[in-house]
Parts: C-alpha cells; structure tokens; sequence
C-alpha cells in the first residue's frame, strides 16, 4: 500500500501545486537554517582523534602562586616541558608549539615564503595519526641530540618542491638548510585539538621541526604566552627559564594503569619541585584530560553555537505550524474524497496513513531543498563573513540527517490533520458530494 | 442475512435530542431486492448508513451475515463494508482524479488484492456494465449515466454479498435511469442482495419488497407477486398496505 498511498500523494501534491510549494518552501527554509547550524555544531564538535580520544591526554600544571590567577593553565613552561619529557611512563609523548620561519628552496624562482611551523617531538606524528605519503619522522637521536631534519606536507611539496618524492632534499628555514625527512599526506584535524589557543580551526602547520631546536634556533612563540609574575626576559635562554606558560604538552598514555601511574608520576614531580622552591600553592597538581574533555573544558564549540542551533530549531517548529495550518485547509478540503473511501473499504488507519504518506513526501521534499538552502548559506557565511573552511563544508552526515529531520518534523505537523481527516463522518460527505 | 431488531439512532446536541430511527426492525433475505420509500428526513439515509457501517446506532441489534455488528472496531467495520457490501450513490462520487480502472480498483486495493487479481477484477466489472473500452478515460469525461455504471462496476468489482443503493437513478434522466434499474435487476438475478432507497415509486414497484419508513420506523412494507410486482397488484390488496403503498406514491410523486 506505501507504494498506491506514495502514487496517490504525488497526484494530490501535482493538483494542488501552489499550496504544496508554500509548504515545501516553508519547511524548507526552516529545515536549511536548522541544517546550516547544525552543520557548523557537528563541525565543530567533533572529536578528531577518533579511537585514540581515550588514550591521549593533555597535560596542565597547576603551578603559579596564590596571589595570580586561580585556574589550572592550558599550557606549561619550558622547564616542566623539558623534565615532563624525561617520564618513562607514557608511551609516547611530545612537547610543542607554534612558530614561523622563512622558507626557501634552492630554486632560485621560489620567492621565500613565511610559514607556520609546528615545533615538536618525534612521536607527535605517529601520536597524532599523521599520515605519510614519503618518508617518515626523524630519529630519537635527532630529539635528544637536536638535528636539522624538517617534515612538510604534500601540499608544501609540491609548492616548494615540485612534488614527487623529496626525501633527503633541502629546504632552507630561515636560511638555514633542513633535510627532508618526511611527507604527509593532507591533515588537517578539525577542531585543531593538540593546540586549541591558537585557533581551534585554523589550518595545521605544514611543516613540522625537531623540538630539540628550540633552544639552538631561538624558535619564536606564535601563539599565547601567559606570565603569572614579572619576569626581566631579556634573551631567549631567560624565556626557556622562566615561568611563562607557552608550550601545549600531550602524553599518550594507553590504559587506565598507566593513567595512574602517570598522575602518581606527577605528583611526585610536583613534590620535587616543590624542594626546589616552585610550585608554591598548597594546592598544586598535575592534571591529565583526554581529548573529548579537553575539547569540553576549553569551549572548543561554543555555548553560542548551542543557542544558535536551539533558535533554529525553534525556527523550524513556526515553519511546521504554518505547514499544520496549510495541511489543514488541504486535507479538510478533501473530505468527500475521504467519505468514498472510508464507504469502500478503508480503514481510519489506512486513510491516516495515506495523508501521512502525502506529508512525509513534502517533508522529504522540503528537505531536499532544505540542503540547497544550507549548502548555500555555508558556501555565503565562507565567502563574506569568513567561516572556515572547516565549518563550511556541508558534513556527509547531512545528506542524511536533512531528509530525515524534514520527514519527521513533517509527520509530526501532519499528524492533527491527518487525524483529523481520518476521523470524519463519511455520510456526511457521501450523500452532499 | 441483514437483521435489525429494535434499533434506534439519536442525534443529540446541547439543546435538542432528534429520533433519527426508533424501534426500527427489519429483515432482508439473501437475494432479495428490497426497496425502501419514505418521506424526506424519514430516516432512510440514517437506515442505509447503520446498514452500511458507516454510523452506528444507539440501540438495538443488528446482525449481519450472522455477524453482530454492535461494537465492531474500525478496522472490522471497514474490511466488513469492503468484502460484503457495496454502495452506489446518487451523486456518483467517483474520484475526478482517477481513471476509470483506478476508480474501480480502489476497495480492491484496500482489500489487499495483487495487481494481477485487480486487473482481472477491474476488467470483469467494467465488461459487466459495457464500459471496459473507456477504462483510461477520467469520470468528467462521462455521462451521468455511465458514470453511475462505473460506481456499480466499483461496487461489484469486489464480489459483495448486498449493494446498498441511495437514490441510484435520482441524477439521471429517464432513460438511463431504466438502464441502471435494469443493470441493477441483472446484478439482483445474479444472486447479489440489493437495498435500494428511492424516491421513486415507478423503481421501487420493480423491487421484490417495498419498505415504508414514516418517523424513523418501519411502517409496513408489502411483498409484491412475482418477479416483477405491479403496483395495481399490490394497491388492489385489501387493508392497510395498500394505503400505505398509495402514500408512498403520493409522496414520491
């Protein structure tokens, strides 16, 4: 019967042309609003790190005195950065953060270019998931000894190198020769959650340097920097020294032991340095978040976005009233229609079924159109108001969830009519028609 | 095969109770052909519509094909309407927005019937009532009368066991009305009961039985001889029927 109750609402929805485009367009726009921010919630909220969400943690330190800010810093200093990496306990862990050098090829048409670069430890590719197309990362001895060994991404291949397998070429950074040890493939992990203070959907770096340089290359910071005291920083060694907080630090812990043992680990850290005279607040800790928390605690989506998404939904439920106004009049009006059927064998059921049929194929319509609505409102918000491409892309998931929401919602405004419809008096209509 | 005993039917609303039917009792038998006269707003539409199973009643019992019709749920009720009964109306009511075939096909599908079964069906009824050459053509393209052997084809395509006819020929003009009056006699012979309500008293002689309704109640109602009765047979009768039938057609005419 789906298909003679689909047959009959494809008649009835061709009659009446102009009244079932007024409900098209009105769920249409309701179900475009609701899909568009939606689409930038889902974007933005997604956890990137996918499996590894549980096993990779960010590490804070509460470390600065009373009398200075209260709450636990995203970041740490160079100094618990330095020893934090000397635990045995992770698996694998990395320091790191955001810097900018000068690139430049030994093409003499290359015009330099100033890029963002990623200063970390070697295991931050095989913790992260970064996929290689060539080579790969740099050894353990590079991290510890330091080393000129760079990874770049595909995209920088094939702009400064012209593609191709570039493994054990140059690429001068800041006039400096570094060895291509690595390619990756396109990555770019949105929210960018191994470094949300420096924009949290911004693009990753396309080029990633041995942390162990920092100190011999005086890599300046490009993102925060956050002082509880005065500090005379006259040179770079009184910034390694000092107690800014400026360097994001994960750990990539594997089980629940291990978390253990890692928290139990920094606690012991945090008694040492106490002896040495830091640490100075009764209450100091050490704090571990795996990805899904850390992406909570730092407002990666923001309670706007929440607001927004809610708004549009209510949005959506005027447009369903409108719809419920106009299913109304147009059921209601085929009443001796109903009468006919209802006196030659069709149950209430069979004739609500029908009309419901007749309103979920509006929906699915009117979610149709919905998508071109969002498609277009993301692809405007990415070229006058400067959304990210991120959270401009119209998600997969989408295609799926517009028709879905749209039938739904048009079942549920069409479920009164319907009924209403259905529970008519058909002699009324039999011996009037 | 229809059986009504004491049934009453009252239309109520804030300020007045109306009687639509009281102590209403009737029995047709398989195969008969029953004409019901009576004045406007005696009570016939309210008769046919309980016998149909498209009202319910306020009182009494009513069994039909041995079935007790009181408190049968919607679902029973319609699939009782769509396999033993079949209606023909006076106003058609066709669908303007189907053919002929898909009018026709309508309670098969509701029925549940393949479309290999529905085809066979729809053709069948449509040879019935001479129309099966004109099954893509829509109802407006008809005329009255053809569009009434359309509703019969539609009422006959399910092989129901009585056809309830409201005022079959009362849109159609002499001719055509004679020409549904002997399709319907046709589809009597062959063995299907029909209740037919009508004004007029030239079709109701042709009926085997001719029931009276006056204020919602059966009044008399008188068998004719025959296959086909004459009024002057029945009028020459003796006693309060024949008073009766004169009324019926005093009224109707």
């Amino acid at each position: 019967m789906f298909f003679y109750y689909l047959d009959l609402a494809w008649r009835s929805i061709k009659k009446t042309p102009f009244l079932s485009l007024l409900m098209v367009l009105a769920i249409s726009i309701g179900i475009g609003i609701t899909i568009t921010t939606l689409n930038i919630y889902k974007m933005a909220s997604i956890n990137p790190a996918g499996e590894r969400s549980s096993t990779l943690f960010a590490v804070q330190l509460l470390s600065q005195d009373v009398d200075t800010w209260q709450r636990i810093n995203e970041q740490i200093t160079y100094q618990d950065a330095t020893n934090l990496l000397k635990s045995e306990v992770p698996v694998r862990q990395t320091a790191m953060f955001r810097t900018g050098l000068a690139v430049q090829t030994e093409d003499e048409n290359f015009s330099p270019i100033l890029e963002g670069v990623r200063v970390v430890e070697g295991d931050f590719f095989s913790m992260f998931a970064v996929p290689f197309l060539h080579g790969g990362t740099w050894s353990k001895q590079v991290d510890q000894e330091g080393g000129y060994k760079v990874v770049i991404s595909e995209e920088l291949n094939n702009k400064a190198l012209g593609g191709g397998n570039n493994i054990g070429k140059t690429l001068m950074l800041n006039r400096k020769p570094y060895q291509v040890v690595g390619i990756t493939k396109t990555w770019q992990p949105s929210p960018k959650y191994y470094d949300v203070n420096n924009g949290a959907f911004n693009d990753s770096e396309q080029i990633f340097v041995p942390f162990s340089l920092a100190p011999i290359e005086e890599f300046e910071s490009w993102g925060n920097n956050n002082s509880w005291r005065h500090e005379d920083i006259r040179n770079y060694n009184d910034r390694l020294n000092s107690e800014m907080h400026w360097l994001q630090y994960w750990a990539e812990l594997s089980s629940p032991a291990m978390q253990q043992e890692y928290q139990e680990w920094l606690g012991r850290y945090i008694e040492q340095q106490k002896a040495l005279g830091r640490f100075k607040r009764p209450d100091a800790k050490g704090e571990i978040s795996d990805v899904a928390t850390w992406l909570t605690t730092n407002n990666v989506v923001p309670e706007d976005n929440k607001v927004l998404v809610g708004l549009s939904v209510l949005f959506l439920i005027v447009c369903l009233v409108n719809m419920l106004g106009l299913l109304l009049a147009k059921f209601l009006k085929r009443a001796p229609e109903v009468g006919v059927r209802r006196a030659i064998g069709a149950s209430r059921m069979q004739i609500f079924s029908q009309h419901l049929v007749e309103v979920g194929l509006i929906g699915f319509c009117g979610g149709v159109f919905g998508l071109l609505w969002a498609w277009g409102a993301l692809s405007l918000l990415a070229s006058k108001f400067d959304l990210t491409e991120s959270l401009s892309q119209l998600d997969q998931s989408m295609w799926f969830i517009a028709p879905v929401i749209a039938v739904s919602a048009a079942i549920i405004a069409g479920i009164y009519p319907a009924w209403r419809i259905c529970s008519t008096n058909p002699s009324v209509y039999l011996k009037s028609q | 095969m229809l059986s009504m005993k004491n049934i009453s039917k009252v239309f109520k609303t804030d300020l007045v109770e109306t009687h639509a039917l009281r102590d209403f009792n009737l029995e047709v038998q398989e195969g008969e052909f029953v004409a019901v006269t009576g004045p406007s707003g005696s009570g016939k539409t309210t008769f046919l519509n309980i016998a149909g199973l498209l009202e319910g009643f306020t009182h009494g019992d009513f069994f039909l094909d041995g079935v007790n019709i009181s408190n049968l749920s919607d679902n029973k009720s319609a699939a009782i309407r769509n396999e033993k009964i079949g209606f023909i109306f006076q106003g058609f009511n066709l669908i303007a927005d189907l053919n002929l075939a898909e009018n026709v096909e309508v309670p098969l599908r509701y029925r549940g019937f393949n479309a290999k079964e529905r085809k066979v069906r729809v053709e069948r009824a449509l040879e019935q009532v001479g129309l099966a050459a004109r099954m893509k053509h829509l109802p407006t393209q008809l005329s009255g009368g053809q569009q009434q052997r359309v509703a019969i084809a539609r009422a006959l395509a399910g092989e129901p066991r009585f056809l309830l006819a409201d005022e079959p020929t009362g849109n159609l003009d002499s001719l055509m009305a004679r020409q549904v009056m002997e399709l319907l006699e046709d589809i009597n012979k062959a063995g299907t009961t029909i209740i037919m309500v009508t004004h007029d008293a030239e079709l109701a002689r042709r009926a085997q039985r001719n029931i009276q309704i006056v204020d919602g109640q059966v009044c008399d109602f008188t068998m004719y001889q025959g296959e086909h009765g004459s009024v002057a047979q029945a009028a020459s009768a003796p006693g309060k029927t024949a008073e009766i039938i004169s009324v019926a057609s005093a009224v109707a005419s």
